[in-house]
Parts: structure tokens; sequence; C-alpha cells
């Protein structure tokens, strides 16, 4: 594990709390990437163009590191080209801000051909603006003479372009085939939930005592990166839940964009059910409801949001109604559970039955043939057969999605 | 539930030699992601001869609101107060208020920039004004 030191500068009139935060955050992603973080240091003041932090506070971040012989510097703020060239310089070490952390720690953590795409994508989209910058601060002293050095320059970035652009092509083709797998699974009977909320909320653990199945769960930041999706039954429904990668404070829109394909499961939902953390500060839990309901409102077509307030188990029960007091405008159908101790479980998922698409009851007469036989043993398969009497017919009440409905019509009976 | 007033407002730009405006206030009430039911509309046209400022804007909101016998929140989208602070705004009104939040709130301005839009189209198209 390497050892490293964490780096913020705040805004000199910003708010205390959300700095201590951002910080916290930041720590428990370098965790995340394996990082042992043996130093912190915080600056107030206006950022500097040349390192972000101010001269003095380089040196003493140079001194810092030798000291605790640390290998790497992270950065909460965003770093320019020239502010992480000047700043390893100085140090002596290698310098990293937040983004490419992030995008590092998704990197150790993609599984699928889909994902390793998008994370290069990313990786490509965060390097484009930078590639003339460290060209030329690499070349800085062998350029050689009246125009030598453009013609790297382009080729370089050139190189970087046209790589996006045949990801972005690659990425295209393999999101239709995930589309036409969705459309499938409609087809066959199945609704689908996603859990959506920030990272570290439980939806891992909400997913795991859900499905009872074993996925990973750490307590740490994202665990769950390629979505993992499992079938689970509630009161004879089929629905397929899907865990998604977790929303994550300060993340640019193009890296959003970039992991669209978690996302997607998300917005093509028939329910979001939103897991919270209630552990939080309520500020906090308020600030996130907020991202996360402008999140879906650029995004879902008419999907259910269920809350999920988890961790309920953590704090007292007066301070809970006091939280849920305060959020309720931004919780729809909210429900509390613990995910880790199974506490209001059973109403989360009676609440979800209720919220899934509405299918149609009916009753119909089947001839006693071995048609007849085919399709009773089709409608067990695509809805619920309520009641089955044989006889000279086959008499059944079934409740069916509309499509199957439509199609057993000939057969229907009025009560 | 919550009862809330959403405001929108159509025509901030110049059009001749002035800016005809209208305001349409929507009192609804919401829950975190619906709207459940709508008590009433209030829709005010305004026209003044310069771009209006932050305190027009505000003049404007609370003229339209005034029309309401109706409690609740007055919610706006954050550029319709030229992106001030909520806590800078929050002061300049008489009546409670603050930027739109939950879904349910993005909806009822939604539709608050229907109503406005609309009447306002209406407008132009009586005065004869394209």
């Amino acid at each position: 594990m390497k050892r490293t030191i964490v780096v913020q500068r705040n805004d000199p009139n910003a708010d205390t709390a959300a700095n201590e935060r951002k910080l916290a955050e930041l720590k428990e992603l370098a965790h995340a990437a394996d990082y042992v973080v043996v130093g912190t240091l915080v600056q107030s003041r206006y950022p500097d163009r040349k390192y972000q932090i101010g001269r003095g506070k380089v040196d003493e971040l140079a001194e810092l590191v030798e000291a605790l012989e640390a290998e790497k510097v992270i950065f909460n703020n965003q770093l320019s080209t020239t502010q992480i060239y000047n700043i390893s310089e100085t140090c002596k070490c290698e310098v990293m801000d937040r983004f490419q952390l992030i995008l590092e720690i998704f990197a150790a953590r993609a599984t699928t051909r889909r994902a390793k795409l998008q994370v290069e994508l990313a990786k490509l989209q965060y390097e484009l603006p930078k590639a003339k910058a460290i060209v030329s601060l690499l070349k800085k002293e062998e350029r050689p003479g009246f125009m030598g050095l453009g013609g790297y320059e382009d080729s370089y970035e050139q190189d970087i372009k046209k790589r996006i652009v045949r990801i972005r092509t690659e990425l295209l083709h393999s999101s239709k085939g995930s589309e036409s797998l969705r459309t499938f699974r409609h087809e066959r009977g199945f609704s689908l939930v996603a859990l959506a909320g920030y990272t570290n909320a439980g939806k891992s653990t909400l997913f795991q005592s859900l499905v009872e199945e074993g996925t990973i769960v750490e307590d740490m930041l994202f665990t769950t990166l390629s979505p993992t999706t499992r079938s689970l039954t509630i009161n004879y429904r089929k629905m397929l839940l899907t865990d998604t990668v977790g929303f994550i404070e300060d993340l640019p829109h193009w890296m959003v964009d970039a992991f669209r394909s978690t996302l997607d499961e998300i917005f093509l939902a028939d329910i979001i059910l939103l897991v919270v953390d209630m552990s939080d500060p309520v500020d906090v839990i308020r600030q996130k409801l907020v991202v996360s309901h402008d999140i879906f409102w650029k995004r879902t077509e008419g999907a259910v949001i269920v809350t999920a307030l988890n961790k309920t188990d953590l704090i007292p029960y007066e301070d809970l109604q006091e939280k849920m007091e305060v959020i309720s405008y931004l919780a729809p159908a909210p429900v509390m559970i613990s995910a880790k101790s199974g506490e209001g479980l059973g109403e989360l998922q009676q609440l979800l039955y209720e919220n899934l698409p509405k299918w149609e009851h009916c009753r119909i007469s089947v001839p006693m043939s071995e048609e007849g036989m085919s399709m009773v043993s089709w409608l067990y398969d695509e809805g619920i057969v309520h009641t089955i009497e044989y006889g000279d017919s086959i008499l059944m009440e079934i409740e069916a999605r509309d499509e199957i409905i439509q199609k057993v019509k000939p057969f229907t009976i009025s009560y | 539930m919550f009862p809330i007033i959403a405001v929108d407002i159509s025509g901030r730009h110049r059009i001749n030699q002035g800016y005809y405006m209208v305001c349409a206030a929507v009192a609804v009430n919401v829950s975190a992601s619906h709207i459940e039911s709508v008590s009433q509309i209030a829709v005010k046209p305004f026209l003044v001869s310069s771009a209006p400022d932050i305190a027009d804007v505000v003049n404007i909101i609370e003229t339209t609101v005034a029309e309401m016998n109706y409690p609740g929140t007055i919610i706006l989208e954050h550029g319709d107060l030229y992106n001030q602070p909520e806590w800078l705004s929050q002061r300049m009104f008489s009546r409670e208020f603050k930027y739109q939040e939950s879904l349910s709130e993005r909806l009822s301005i939604e539709f608050a920039h229907h109503v406005s839009l609309s009447s306002r189209n209406l407008l132009m198209k009586e005065l004869g004004i394209d």
C-alpha cells in the first residue's frame, strides 16, 4: 500500500462542515484506491495559479512528504497540468487530483469490457485539454526551433481524439445490445427496479438482503462499479433488481456521462429505489437528496421513486423522526429500514410490490386439450395464476400484463 | 403534502420598445415527487421600458402572488432571480421563499412556465406583436 498525503484548499468563506465532509470523502476515496493516508494538509485561501495552494504551503508540503516518506500527494481541488508539474517538481513525488483518483479506482474495479472502455474514455476526455500542455512541459528544454514542436503536439492530440471517437462508436454499439436485453426482460414479464443513491448509503447491503445473495459488501466507496442484476420475486411478481454505482459529490458532468451505462440502469427502471444514509447529519441528507432529485429530473422517464431511509439502527428514534420531518418533502414514498439488521425490509418489499406497473386480472376458460394445457403452462410462466379448476374445461383466474391478457382475450369469461 | 406557489416569468427580453412580461403563479399541493392537486392559478401581464432588475422581478412576483388567497412557500428557479444565493433572495420577499429542490417543485415550475409562456403568446398575438 502506498503512503499518501491528502491536500485540500478551501475558499476563505466556505462552509466549514462541508469542507470537512469533502476531506473525509477524499480520505475514503484514497482508502478505496488502496492508499494509506499518512498526512493531511489544509489551507484556506484563494487559488494560486502556479500551485493551487500558496507558495509557502507547497514548501511545507515538500517537507511533510520527506518527513512522512509519502510516495504520493492527492489534491481535493482540480489541478491544471502546470500545477501538477510545479508541485511534483517541488515535492519530488507523484501528484494527482481527486478526479484522477476516482478514475484510478474505476480503472481498478472495472470488470466488463464496457466498463473498461468507459474508464478509458473518461481518462482520455480528462487528458485531452491537457495534451498540448503535457507535451510542451516535457519538451521545454529541447524546443528545436521555428515550428519544431507543433507537429508532435498535434499528433498527440489527434491520437487522443481518434481514440475517443473509436471508443464512443464501440460503446454505442454495445449499448444497443443492452437495450434490447432490457426490452426482452420487460417482455418476459420482469419489472425493473434500480437501486440508486450516494456512495456508502448501503445499496449493496440492501441488495444482498433483498436477493439473499453474496455480492461484495465493503465499507468502501465504489464497491459496485459494473451493475449487478438479480431476480427477485415478491408476491409472485418477478422483478429484476439492479445495484448501481453510487453518486458522489462534485463529480463533474462529463464523468457522470462517461459512466452512463451504470446510470442507464437507473434511468430506464420502472421503480427507482433511492437509498439514503440516515446516519448523516440532516443538512448532508438534504443536500444529497436535492442532488439526487436533480439527477433524476433530467433523465428519468416516469419511473416511480421509492425512498429507503437506511441505517435506522444507528440513531435514536427521536432523532430519526426529526430528520424525517425535515426531509419529507424530498423523500417520495419513504420507508425506514436497516439493511443490516433486516428491519423494515418486509414493508419495503410491500411498497415495491404496490408500485409495480399494474397487471390486469381476468377469468378465462380454456378447453381441456393439449393446446389448452400448453396455454396453462405458458400462463404460469408469464403471469400469476390465482385459481385453477379442472373440469370439462379449465377455469382460471389470472393476473398478467396487458399483452398477455390481450392474447387470451378470446377465452375470457365474465364473473 | 405541502402547499407551494410555483412562479415563472416569460418574456424577459426586449421586443420593440419594451419588455412584455407575463408572470404566472400556480398554487399546488405537492408530495415529494408529484403534483397532487392544483388550487389556483394567477396570471398577470407587465410592461416595462427598461430591462427588469432584481427588485423589479421581486415586485412582479409579489404582485402576482398577492392575487391568490393561498398559503405556501413561493418556489422559483435560480435563474429567475439572477442566480442570487438563497439567503439573499429570502430577505427580499415578504413571504416565505425558496428555490426549487424536489421533483414536484420542478414539475410545478414547469407547469407555471407553460402557463406564462402560452398566456404571453396569446397576448402578443392579440396585440399584433411578433
